[in-house]
Order: C-alpha cells, then structure tokens, then sequence
C-alpha cells in the first residue's frame, strides 16, 4: 500500500542534512565574495564531513558498509543538500548511487574484494562514470518513433593484451571524473556489438583528467574530459558479460528520481529565500507578502515545488518497489523520465517567480538569487533537454518499441 | 495605415545596424566576460558611437542635437541592442535625460548643461531615484504615506542645497559627468509633494560614487551606489519648481500618462535582442545536425522558431506603433503595456533560442546563454508587479 508517511528514520535523516545545510554549508556556499566571484570549486572540506556521514555511502548496502537506504531516501537527502549546494548534492548523489550499483550490483566477490574497501577507507575516494563521448549524438530527436538506422559504437575502444585490457579513447563530461578515485569506463571491445565496462582505478597510467573552463559553469558537481592512452587494466576488471554491459542504463534508473530531487532542493532555496525575504521587505506601507500581487506568487511557487515533489516521491517509490508497476499499481510510464521532465520546467518558472520578489537583487552577483535561476536554468538543460525527454515519454505512451534500448525513457 | 519608414528614418536604422554589426557586436562577448564591473566598461565604442550622433538622438537640431523623432529613436535602440543590449542602454539612457533638459530646463541650465553636454563625446547622463529601501515605493507610492518612497534629504542654505544620504542601482553613476537626483526637500507630506530634482554634476563637493554593482547580465551597463555627504548643490540647479520633481510627463509632452521614454526605451531595447535570438536560433536550425539532418527538419524546432518569430513580431509592431502614436501627439496608454509585453516576450524568445541550441555535455553558446542574462534585467525593469499595476491604473483612471 503507497504511504506518503516517512519512517523515523527516513525524517531523522533529513532533519541531520537540513541542519547540516543551514550549519555548514549555506553559510559556506553562499558568501557574497564566492557567489561575486562565481567560485564554484568543490568545497572539499564539506564533501569530506558529508563522507564521514555516511553520505557517500548512503545507497550502498549495509552488508556492504553502506547506510543502504532505498532510492526514496536518497532523494530526500539529495533535495535536502540541494538547498544548500547542487554541486554538493551532485558529487554525492552519484558516488552514492554507483556504489549501490557496482559494489551491491555488478562487481563479482572478487572484484569488490579488491575494490570495496579502499572505497570505504577514503573519503576522498569518489566514483565517476565514463561513457559520453564528445560530439556524440545523444538526442532522439529525428528518430523519433523511427528505428535508428545504425547506433554509433563506442569510439573509445579496449583491446586484450594477454591478462590485461589496453583502453584508448576520449570521454566527455565524465562526473565526478576530476576527484574521481576509481572509473567505471564504457568501452568496445573487437567482435561485440554492444558495450562493456571496464573498472579502472585514477591512478592507472596514460589516464588524464582535464576540467573544463570554471567560470560560468553548465553542470552540476564534478565533471571532465577523461584521456585514456594506452591504459592497462588486469582483464579481471572487466564488470560483467562482454558486450553486455547494462551499467548505463541501471544508473539512470536510480540516478534520474535523484536528479530531479537536486532540482527540486534548487527551487525550495529560492522558494525559501523569497518567504524570508518577502516577511522582512517593506513597501506600500506594509510587508510585500501583505501584498496580494507577492502573496500569490508564493503560493504559486509552494504549488509547483508540492506537485514536483509528488512526482518524484512516486518516481522513486516505483523504482524501490519494481512489483508496484508490474502489479498495475502504478502506471507502467516512464515515472522518472517524467518527474525529471516536469522538475526542470516547472522549477525553473518557480524560481523565476521567486526571485522576482527581490528586484534588483535578483541580478546581482552577490546576492544567491541569480546563482538559482542558473542552477535552475543548468536542470532545464541537462542532458538532451525537456523536449527530447517529452519524446521518449511519446514513445512509452504509444507503446513503441525500439529495437535498441539506448534511447528509452527510465 | 501605412508602415512605411522615411528616408530619413531608414538611414538612422542603416546606421546604426551597421555600427551594431562592425564596431558592437565583436566587443559584445568580451566587455561580457570580464569579471570586475568597473572593467566592462569601453570609452572607445563610446566615443565612436557619440560621432555617429547615437548620444546626442534626442537632443532638438538648434542645440547641436539629431532631434529624432520616436519612431527613429525606436528603430536606432532596437538596432544597437542587436549588437549588444547593454551598450544600447548606455546610448539611450542619455536620450531620456538630454530630453529632459531641453523640454523642462531654464535656457540658463541649458546653457551650463545642455550645451556641453552636446559637445563631449564622454559626457553621460543618469538620474538617481532608487534608494536601499525606496524601490517600489518611489514607482507606486502609496497614497499619503509621507514616510514611503525616497529620503535623501536637502535642505536649503542660503543659494545653496545641502544633500544627504544615498542612492543606489544607479544606470551610468560610475560614468556620468551629470545627473538628475530626486531628494526630500519637504519630509512631512507625500513623495509626490515633498520631492525635487537637482542637477548634479559629477564633481560637485560632497558627492561621490560608492560601490559599483556586479550585475549577472547587461554586464557593459555601468550601476552604482551614489553617496552624499552635505553635497552642495547651487538652488540654480533646481529643475523646474521646489517639491514638484515629477515635472517631466507634463513639461516634456509625454501623452502616456506615465513615462513614455523609459517605457519605450525598454520595449524597443528588447526587441533588439529577440531579433538577435532569432538570427542566432535560425542559423543554428539550418547549420546545427541531429541524426544526420539539420535541425530544421524537426517539426519541434519549427514550433520553437515559430513562436519565437510569432512573440518578436508582435512586439515589433507593438514598440513601432507606441512609438508613432507620441510622433502624432496621440494621448495612448499603451507605452507601459509594451513594456511589459516586452518583459514577457525577452523572455520567452531567449529561453527557446537556448533550448533550440541546448546545453548537451555542459557545453553552452555563450552569445545565447548570455542574452538570457541580459533578458532576465527585465523581471525587475519592465515586468514586475509595480509596473504591471502602474499600467492598469493609468487605464482604469
């Protein structure tokens, strides 16, 4: 039976991370000379006392030396983070996630006796995944309710070399990549049709990260170019069948409710900025939430951050609990692809409406507002974009089914 | 009806598109990019700019000026702010006050003003009114609350006015050589009643620029804090009558009920931008591929091109026909409503230009990502509650 009552200890979290926030990070993240300066450089200090939280480890399984909670809790901490610091919320969320994913998932005995607890020892030890690669076509776009005509293999290739893995190849927009301590990396492999993971520790010669320009950043948390020259790995560190790796797509399952979590706790600091605010700001001789004009605006905002929330609550509920949808418990759709569709436009008009209540503060670059609207603006565009994600979900509605699943909605 | 543009109009928009084109334009990304905002700042394009007559459009023929009509001073912001938005405020925002010198001023002032004002090609003008907690309130004050709305003070000496407090949000504080400043020269009754206008010159004792704001957009455009400190203002630099600062509607001609030229300004001003979004957005569509195809084939880029087309027309015919309705001397409401059409169009036709280029892999165009800065000076501006109410009530009196 669906219940929207959290357990003690799914509220004792968030009370932990929301004090956690308004203690440590808020008054980090948003000086004025950092935001002035648009300093987005990972506040390390902070990611390692969230580690030592556990945070890091959140989703991984307690058998594992995880706190193992269900993607709804994950969502819940990441919004709660969000408020405070996407790019915090970020780096978290996906070392989180592939920890449950490759420690919990994917990796044989032998690979997490090698792998788990240098993890567990650092908190330093970040997880990234490298996959895109540049100039790759990633939209669905013009194939649309077409077959694809041909799938691009991976351009970044591994070839066997006795009992090792010799990996070249470029990787684009990698997270976590710049303090990432062990990669998951998609390669080919000669002779198979479909992709296969490689783990590869940071350390591993001939492999460079390179971060992009800093200022006015597009993404949230970490993110790199990956080079791999000639990089050796012992053949065991092959994750799963050859030709088979279905990492990707396991990772959007999870990842996608907890995106969309990120950018609802975007929208709730705006949200919160602008109650505050509007409760202190007098005008016309009284408070401007006396005001019926600001009033409403509030509301308006509260409306679209309750009804995202909604989303993403089901989103993640579905995805811990797979028997609801085969049940017809819940709609079969694509819950997450749509909750993440639905956060990004509709936050991002809500954080619009909330900074309007600030005037001119609302652009200056001292002053958190403007920092939301980008963070919001970064959501509205991650990815392949809102308009390609309402094509995917097309597609679900119409039952069409893709020969390949590279392009489906989660 | 007829649509038509003179001669005499479509040189100005000639002129100006090409100055936005070659000179503009390739200093536009880069003014953008610096980091401190004193530093955006460029004389030069200035100084160019000042030579074509872009300063000097609203100042009549027998004073040295163009004396433009409103339909040319339309046509030459919106071409400007085709190249860069900021850089066509910093034109434009002296056309507002250089009008109000020569419609409201004594022929002395204009003389001591007006005359080298004309001559100086780095001689910009600004006017303060907003105050740390007098924004909404100076717009839509409420009705006799003589505590609301601004409260720089000045008080008579003698000849002299005696001003203190401070001004902030300034446009051009940190480049202008003079402004007009509204003070409380009677604390006891309304805004309305108890407020006049100085002419303050840069360099008047008492008086200095304070800190310069770092704005997320319109980056070129200067802004700042205004700090007085018993600055001593000649009662000759008085503009019109003590305690009736608001003389500028009336005197200057304005039919709008409001302020025609700020209203205007705004509406036409973003127009200039949407018409670059779609520049931007439709050679992307025709060049950009997807799948093997450009983008233009999509049916969602059709809609999207569409409506940004759609929205940016409408706003072209909205801005030119407030502006031939002052040039005929018509009384028309209708200059606030542009502007805020303007605000929700700038808005909508940016948004989608960047959703049509999207931000895949953390990559964004920064030409398209930063008109959507710039769009977003708007909110506050042209399309925030105040001025949306103040535009009702002009209608409903």
């Amino acid at each position: 039976m669906y219940s929207l009552e959290l357990s003690p200890e799914q509220i004792e979290i968030r009370d932990t991370i929301r004090d956690l926030v308004a203690r440590e990070i808020k008054p980090f993240t948003l000086q004025s000379a950092r935001l002035e300066a648009g300093d987005r450089r990972l506040p390390m200090h902070l990611l390692d006392q969230a580690s030592q939280m556990g945070l890091r480890a959140l989703a991984l399984s307690e058998a594992g030396g995880g706190a193992g909670v269900d993607n709804l809790t994950c969502c819940i901490v990441t919004e709660e983070l969000a408020t405070g610091d996407p790019d915090i919320a970020a780096v978290l969320s996906h070392t989180a996630t592939l920890a449950h994913v490759l420690f919990d998932r994917l990796m044989s005995a032998e690979q997490r006796s090698r792998f788990l607890p240098a993890f567990l020892a650092d908190d330093r030890c970040h997880l990234a995944l490298a996959d895109l690669e540049p100039d790759s076509d990633q939209a669905l776009g013009v194939n649309y309710h077409r077959p694809e005509t041909s799938h691009p293999a991976l351009r970044t290739t591994a070839a066997r070399d006795g009992d090792s893995w010799i990996i070249n190849g470029v990787k684009t927009c990698a997270p976590n990549a710049p303090i990432g301590g062990l990669f998951a990396v998609q390669v080919q492999t000669p002779g198979t049709r479909g992709p296969s993971t490689l783990l590869v520790p940071a350390k591993s010669k001939g492999l460079t990260v390179k971060e992009p320009d800093q200022a006015r950043r597009w993404y949230h948390g970490a993110c790199g170019d990956v080079s791999f020259d000639n990089v050796r790995v012992p053949a065991a560190n092959l994750l799963g069948p050859e030709g088979e790796s279905t990492l990707s797509s396991t990772v959007a399952s999870h990842a996608t409710p907890q995106l969309a979590a990120l950018n609802l706790g975007i929208g709730r600091a705006a949200c919160e900025a602008a109650l505050d605010y509007a409760q202190l700001r007098v005008q016309g001789g009284r408070r401007i939430v006396e005001h019926q004009a600001i009033g409403t605006k509030l509301a308006e905002v509260a409306i679209k951050l309750e009804v995202t929330r909604a989303m993403i609550w089901q989103a993640a509920w579905a995805s811990d609990h797979p028997e609801a949808q085969a049940s017809r418990s819940l709609s079969d759709l694509p819950l997450a692809t749509m909750a993440q569709a639905f956060a990004a436009e509709t936050i991002y008009a809500a954080t619009k409406q909330a900074v309007e209540c600030f005037g001119a503060m609302s652009v200056m670059r001292d002053m958190p507002l403007q920092k939301h609207v980008h963070d919001a603006l970064i959501c509205l565009h991650a990815g392949t974009g809102t308009s390609d994600a309402k094509l995917r979900i097309a597609e679900a509605l119409a039952s069409y089914r893709r020969p390949s699943t590279m392009l489906a909605a989660e | 009806m007829d649509f038509s543009l003179s001669n005499e109009q479509r040189h100005w928009q000639m002129t100006a598109r090409k100055f936005a084109d070659e000179e503009i334009r390739p200093i536009s990304l880069e003014r953008d990019a610096i980091a401190e905002p004193r530093e955006t700042f460029d004389w030069d394009i200035i100084k160019k700019g000042s030579k074509l007559g872009f300063r000097t459009m609203a100042v009549p023929k027998e004073w040295g000026g163009q004396g433009t009509d409103f339909v040319t001073q339309a046509l030459v912001m919106t071409e400007l702010a085709r190249g860069d938005s900021a850089i066509s405020k910093t034109f434009s925002q002296n056309w507002k006050w250089s009008h109000l010198i020569s419609a409201t001023c004594t022929e002395e002032q204009k003389e001591r003003f007006l005359r080298p004002f004309v001559e100086d090609d780095t001689f910009l003008l600004g006017k303060g009114i907003s105050e740390p907690s007098a924004g909404s309130d100076n717009r839509l004050p409420p009705a006799d609350d003589p505590k609301a709305g601004l409260k720089l003070r000045a008080e008579r000496q003698g000849d002299e006015w005696i001003l203190n407090g401070e001004k902030c949000f300034i446009a051009n504080a940190p480049v202008g050589k003079l402004f007009f400043i509204d003070a409380r020269t009677n604390p006891n009754v309304s805004l309305r009643e108890g407020t006049t206008m100085f002419l303050v010159p840069s360099d008047t004792p008492g008086f200095r620029i304070g800190k310069v704001f770092n704005k997320n957009g319109w980056r070129f455009y200067q802004n700042g804090e205004m700090i007085f400190e018993n600055a001593r203002v000649p009662h000759a630099n008085v503009v019109g009558q003590v305690n009736a600062s608001d003389v500028k509607s009336k005197l200057a001609g304005d039919r709008s009920g409001g302020d025609l030229f700020g209203d205007l300004e705004l509406a036409a001003n973003a127009l200039g931008v949407c018409l670059e979004a779609c520049d931007q957005a439709m050679r992307h569509a025709r060049t950009a591929k997807q799948g093997g195809k450009i983008l233009f084939e999509q049916q969602l880029v059709q809609l999207k091109l569409n409506k940004m087309h759609m929205l940016t027309e409408a706003l072209r015919s909205f801005v030119m026909r407030v502006a031939w309705e002052h040039d005929q001397k018509l009384n028309s409401n209708c200059a606030g409503l542009a502007m805020n059409f303007s605000s929700d169009v700038i808005h909508e036709v940016t948004e989608l230009n960047l959703e049509i280029h999207g931000a895949f892999g953390g990559v964004v165009n920064k030409a398209v990502e930063k008109l959507v800065r710039d769009a977003l000076i708007w909110t506050h501006l042209a399309g925030d509650n105040v001025q949306r109410m103040k535009a009702a009530r002009r209608l409903g009196r």
